[in-house]
C-alpha cells in the first residue's frame, strides 16, 4: 500500500503513523460513494429496529426501563458508533495476508498493529462523519433526539467512544491475524461482525439479552465498544460509575494493546514457517 | 440434405439443464477442495444470520407478541428467507462475479462460447457457505413449526415445496438483476448490489410492523415479501386480507424472471468490452 511508503518521511515515529492515517483518509474520501453505501447497508437495520420497537411499544410506556425515545436514541447512537470501524479495516488486512502482499508490510520498520490502527483512524474519520451525520439526521426527522444532560456527560461520552473505537480496531486486528493460519477471511469477517453486533450491545441493549449471554458480555471487553458509551450518553450514571466504566475500558485497552503487539510478531513468524 | 444444417441451432432445454448441472457440480467440487474455507465459511455464514434471531428472542423476552405475531411465528417467517437464500448461494451465486467479468473484459469470452452467457454467468461461482444459511434455516424452521399451531396437510406440504422453489428462483433472478447494474455503471467496486440484496432483511419480519414506504419497497419494488410474509400467512392460517397473495408468489417470481431476462438482453447489448 502506498500509505506506508509515504510515511517514511516523518522524523518522529508518531509522524509516520499520522501520515498513514492521512493517506487512508484521502483514500476513503476518493471512494466516498462506496463509503456512503456501506454505511447505508448497516443502517438498513435501523429501519427494521425502529419499526419493530415502534410496534412493540404500542400500549407500553417502558420496556426494560427504556422509553421509546430512549430506545430510538440508543439504536441510532449504537449503529453510528459501531459504523466507525467498518468492513474495510479487517478485510484489507485479510486480503493482503491471503495474497502474500503482507511480505511488504513485514519488512517495514513500523509497528504493524499501530499501522493498522492509523489506517482505521483515517477511514473512521470519514465514515464517522457519514454515519453520525445520517444518525443525527434520522434522529431529528423521526423524533427530537436529545443531547446529553450536561457538558461533562458529553465529554465523558466522547472519551468513551474513542476508547471503544480503539478497542474495536484491536479486536478486529486480532481476528484478522487468524488469517495467517486459516488463510480464509470472509467467513471470519461475517462471524466477527455478527458477534460484535450482539455482544457489544449494538443490536439490542445488553439488559435484554438472556442471562447466560449477559454473563459473557460482562466478562468480554466488547461492551466497551458500544454499550458503555451509549449508556453514559443516556444519563442516569453517577460520576463514580462513569469513572468505573472508563477505568474498565482503559484496563481492557491496555491489555489488548500489549497482547496485539505480541500477537502480530507471533503471526509474522507463522508466515516464515509457511512461506519457506 | 436438410437446408439448415449449418445454421447455428439453439441447444434444447434438456441439454442446457445438463450443462448447468455439470458446470455447477464442477464449481462445488472445486470449492470443497479447500477444507478450512469450507468450515469457516459455513460457521461464519450461520453466525451472521443468528444475530437477527438473537434480536427477536431479546425483544420477545419482554413482550408476548407484536402485531399478533408470536416469537416462533416470526422465527418460521425468518426461516422462509434463510432456506431459499442458502439454496441460491449454492446453486446460483455466479452473478456476483459479473462486475469483475465486465470490468476485466473477460465477459468477451462468455459471449463467444456456444452456451447462453446467462448460464455461464450463473455457474461462475458456487458459494459453499450457503450450507450454513440453509442448515440454520432448516433447524429454525423445524423448531418453529413444532411450536406454532401448524396443521400439516398434504396441500400445505406441497405449498411449502412450491414456495421454497419459487423463492429460490426469485432470489437467483434478483442476483442477476442487482448485479446487472455493472453494464450501466461499470466502476470496479460498488455497494449498490449488496444494498439491494440486503433488503431481504426487511422481509425477515412481518410486514405489519412497517410503514407504507417499506411495505411498498419489499412488495412492489423488490418483492421479497412474496418469499416470506405472504406465504407465511397461508402456512400459519393467519386471519388476513392479504393471504391470497401467498398463492401469487410463483406469479411474482415469473414477473421478476421476465423483467430480469428482458433487462439482461439490453444489458449484454450495451456491453462493449474493454478493447482487447
Amino acid at each position: 500500500m502506498s500509505q506506508v511508503a509515504a510515511a517514511g518521511k516523518g522524523r518522529h515515529p508518531a509522524q509516520r503513523y499520522i501520515a498513514i492515517a492521512r493517506i487512508a483518509l484521502q483514500q476513503t474520501l476518493a471512494y466516498r460513494g462506496t463509503a456512503v453505501f456501506t454505511v447505508l447497508i448497516l443502517f438498513l437495520w435501523i429501519g427494521i429496529l425502529f419499526s419493530f420497537w415502534g410496534s412493540a411499544y404500542e400500549g407500553r410506556e417502558r420496556i426494560a426501563g427504556y422509553s421509546l425515545d430512549e430506545m430510538r436514541t440508543y439504536i441510532l447512537l449504537a449503529y453510528a458508533i459501531n459504523a466507525l470501524v467498518g468492513w474495510r479495516v479487517g478485510s484489507g488486512m485479510m486480503a493482503r495476508i491471503r495474497t502474500g502482499e503482507i511480505v511488504i508490510d513485514m519488512i517495514r520498520p513500523l509497528n504493524y498493529r499501530t499501522t493498522q490502527l492509523a489506517i482505521a483512524v483515517g477511514n473512521g474519520i470519514v465514515e464517522g462523519f457519514i454515519s453520525f451525520g445520517i444518525a443525527i439526521g434520522l434522529g431529528l426527522l423521526f423524533f427530537d433526539i436529545e443531547p446529553p444532560e450536561s457538558s461533562l456527560v458529553s465529554m465523558v461520552f466522547i472519551i468513551s467512544v474513542l476508547l471503544g473505537f480503539v478497542t474495536k480496531v484491536l479486536v478486529i486486528f486480532l481476528i484478522s491475524l487468524l488469517t495467517f493460519w486459516t488463510l480464509q477471511g470472509v467467513g471470519l469477517m461475517w462471524a466477527q461482525q455478527s458477534v460484535i453486533a450482539i455482544l457489544s450491545g449494538t443490536l439490542v441493549p445488553l439488559a435484554l439479552l438472556p442471562g447466560w449471554l449477559r454473563v459473557i458480555t460482562e466478562i468480554l471487553p466488547l461492551r466497551g465498544i458500544v454499550a458503555t458509551p451509549v449508556s453514559i450518553y443516556l444519563g442516569g450514571t453517577s460520576g463514580l460509575a462513569m469513572l468505573g466504566f472508563l477505568g474498565l475500558q482503559v484496563g481492557w485497552l491496555a491489555l489488548l494493546w500489549w497482547f496485539t503487539d505480541k500477537a502480530w510478531i507471533r503471526a509474522f513468524r507463522a508466515v516464515e514457517i509457511q512461506g519457506g | 440434405m436438410p437446408a439448415d444444417r449449418h445454421a447455428p441451432s439453439r441447444p434444447s432445454i434438456g441439454l442446457l439443464i445438463r450443462f448447468y448441472v455439470r458446470l455447477q457440480l464442477l464449481q462445488l467440487r472445486t470449492a470443497i477442495e479447500y477444507n478450512t474455507d469450507f468450515w469457516i465459511g459455513i460457521v461464519g455464514s450461520a453466525l451472521m444470520h443468528v444475530s437477527g434471531l438473537v434480536f427477536i428472542s431479546a425483544l420477545f423476552s419482554q413482550i408476548p407478541e407484536v402485531e399478533g405475531w408470536t416469537v416462533w411465528e416470526i422465527a418460521l417467517l425468518y426461516a422462509l428467507a434463510l432456506i431459499p437464500k442458502g439454496v441460491t448461494e449454492l446453486l446460483c451465486d455466479g452473478p456476483w462475479a459479473l462486475r469483475a467479468l465486465v470490468n476485466s473484459g473477460e465477459f468477451d469470452r462468455l459471449l463467444v462460447r456456444p452456451l447462453p452467457p446467462s448460464l455461464q454467468t450463473a455457474t461462475r461461482i458456487a458459494s459453499l457457505h450457503g450450507l450454513g444459511q440453509l442448515g440454520l434455516g432448516i433447524v429454525v424452521f423445524s423448531m418453529a413449526s413444532s411450536r406454532v399451531e401448524l396443521d400439516w396437510t398434504i396441500w400445505k406440504a406441497l405449498f411449502l415445496a412450491m414456495i421454497l422453489t419459487s423463492s429460490a428462483i426469485m432470489i437467483g433472478a434478483i442476483n442477476f438483476l442487482v448485479n446487472m447494474i455493472a453494464f450501466w455503471e461499470p466502476s470496479a467496486q460498488s455497494a449498490i448490489p449488496t444494498l439491494f440484496s440486503t433488503m431481504i432483511d426487511f422481509a425477515k419480519f412481518p410486514l405489519d410492523i412497517y410503514n407504507v414506504l417499506i411495505r411498498g419497497l419489499i412488495t412492489v419494488v423488490i418483492p421479497y415479501a412474496f418469499i416470506t410474509y405472504f406465504p407465511a400467512l397461508v402456512l400459519l392460517d393467519k386471519d388476513s386480507s392479504m393471504k391470497w397473495l401467498g398463492y401469487c408468489s410463483p406469479l411474482a417470481t415469473a414477473i421478476v424472471v421476465a423483467v430480469t431476462s428482458f433487462l439482461w438482453r439490453i444489458g449484454i447489448n450495451r456491453y462493449q468490452g474493454v478493447g482487447h
